[in-house]
């Protein structure tokens, strides 16, 4: 079939169509006034539930962190020093939260496809890779209890090795975590796991689109 | 403008182009049973884009933007969402008109062979079907007019490999 052919085969098709199209009126004002949430309202509203859960969890630490700075004593070294670097990880996942709401909120459908495309497939890989930065103060919660009163010096070597093998163990764990968990392997279903649901298939969806993407605006 | 007259004004353009969301709705779902939620969801997104549309841009080019963005949006979603009326009443009602039946069966091979494209060159072809221009395309798909010439060259090709492979 000839390329002009298409095109006259199209019009004639849709220009037979069009006229027989009829657009229910009171279904569509019913449309715009009913269908409050679009799927990135929901995740906004799935979001902001984070945020929330977040800022609690973050006063809540910022609290007995705040407490034991300002009444620093040095047994304390151990707990000040693991509670800042939890906090400091949860300041990180939280500000990652905020900027996927603010993404989500700027995303508006008549950019050109491109653009936004990639903007949405952008917001699912930060979703995936925002998650992995939370496995590192795993370690941290084996360290947090300790003190310079009564360690190392006032146990005994046994749980001297118990803990060096407990946070070895969770350093481990943590970098292991964070190494893998990366979008080469976020078909993997640990991977799937650790991020909720099947949100590792959508990561995958959203990384090899990216790529479509990349290459349909560049390539030839 | 008040917002009463605003919405009317919306009705009315979406009454006008109501052929734009039907081709993109039957292009972009396999399934006709999910016409409906796309075609409902296009209306929903280009209601909340309505605000940004400046009329220094074709309606047309805006409504394809916002269509298209939904479409695809909604093709590569996994769970699909509830649609907001769940009635026996179609939001676009069509009157299936007499096509001869080998006009319809090549209409029927190009929709196949289109829905065989992957998203992006699906939106251009659309576009290139409805006689827009290069311009035109390139500034809804957000790519340079000679690369739209060069993929829609290559689309070409594809279909006409395609019917040439059938018609064999």
């Amino acid at each position: 079939m000839e390329e002009t052919n298409f095109v006259l085969l199209w019009k004639e098709h849709y220009q037979k169509i069009d006229q027989s199209l009829a657009i229910n009126q009171r279904l569509l004002k019913e449309t715009i006034s009913k269908k409050a949430e679009s799927s990135l309202q929901s995740l906004i509203r799935f979001k902001a539930r984070g945020i929330v859960i977040a800022i609690i969890y973050l006063i809540l630490l910022g609290t007995v962190l705040f407490f034991a700075i300002s009444h620093y004593l040095p047994a304390a070294n151990y707990f000040i020093g693991s509670m800042g670097i939890i906090f400091l990880i949860n300041i990180k996942a939280l500000y990652d939260y905020i900027k996927h709401l603010v993404w989500a909120n700027n995303i508006n459908y008549d950019g050109s496809i491109t653009e936004i495309q990639q903007k949405l497939s952008k917001l699912q890989l930060s979703i995936f890779k925002h998650s992995r930065i939370m496995v590192l103060q795993f370690p941290f919660w084996t360290t947090f209890f300790l003190s310079n009163k009564w360690f190392p010096h006032s146990v005994s070597w046994g749980y001297i090795i118990f803990q060096f093998l407990m946070t070895a163990s969770f350093t481990w764990l943590a970098y292991w975590l964070y190494k893998n968990h990366t979008l080469a392997n976020a078909h993997k279903k640990w991977v799937k796991i650790l991020i909720g649901g099947s949100g590792g298939n959508a990561v995958m969806r959203a990384m090899d689109f990216y790529r479509e993407i990349e290459e349909f605006k560049f390539g030839g | 403008m008040d917002k009463l007259s605003n919405k009317e004004k919306f009705v009315q353009l979406i009454q006008d182009n109501r052929g734009i969301i039907f081709k993109i709705c039957h292009s972009y779902c396999r399934n006709t049973s999910d016409h409906e939620d796309l075609a409902q969801e296009i209306i929903y997104q280009l209601w909340r884009s309505w605000h940004n549309y400046k009329t220094t841009c074709k309606f047309s080019t805006w409504m394809y933007r916002v269509a298209l963005n939904t479409a695809i949006s909604f093709y590569r979603k996994e769970k699909k969402e509830t649609p907001v009326t769940q009635l026996t009443e179609q939001l676009i009602n069509i009157k299936e008109p007499e096509i001869p039946p080998e006009k319809e069966q090549h209409i029927l091979l190009l929709q196949q062979f289109i829905s065989e494209l992957k998203e992006l060159d699906k939106a251009l072809i659309l576009l290139y079907l409805e006689e827009k221009s290069h311009k035109e395309i390139a500034e809804i798909i957000g790519i340079t007019e000679t690369n739209v010439a060069t993929k829609i060259g290559r689309i070409k090709m594809f279909l006409k490999q395609r019917f040439s492979q059938i018609t064999m």
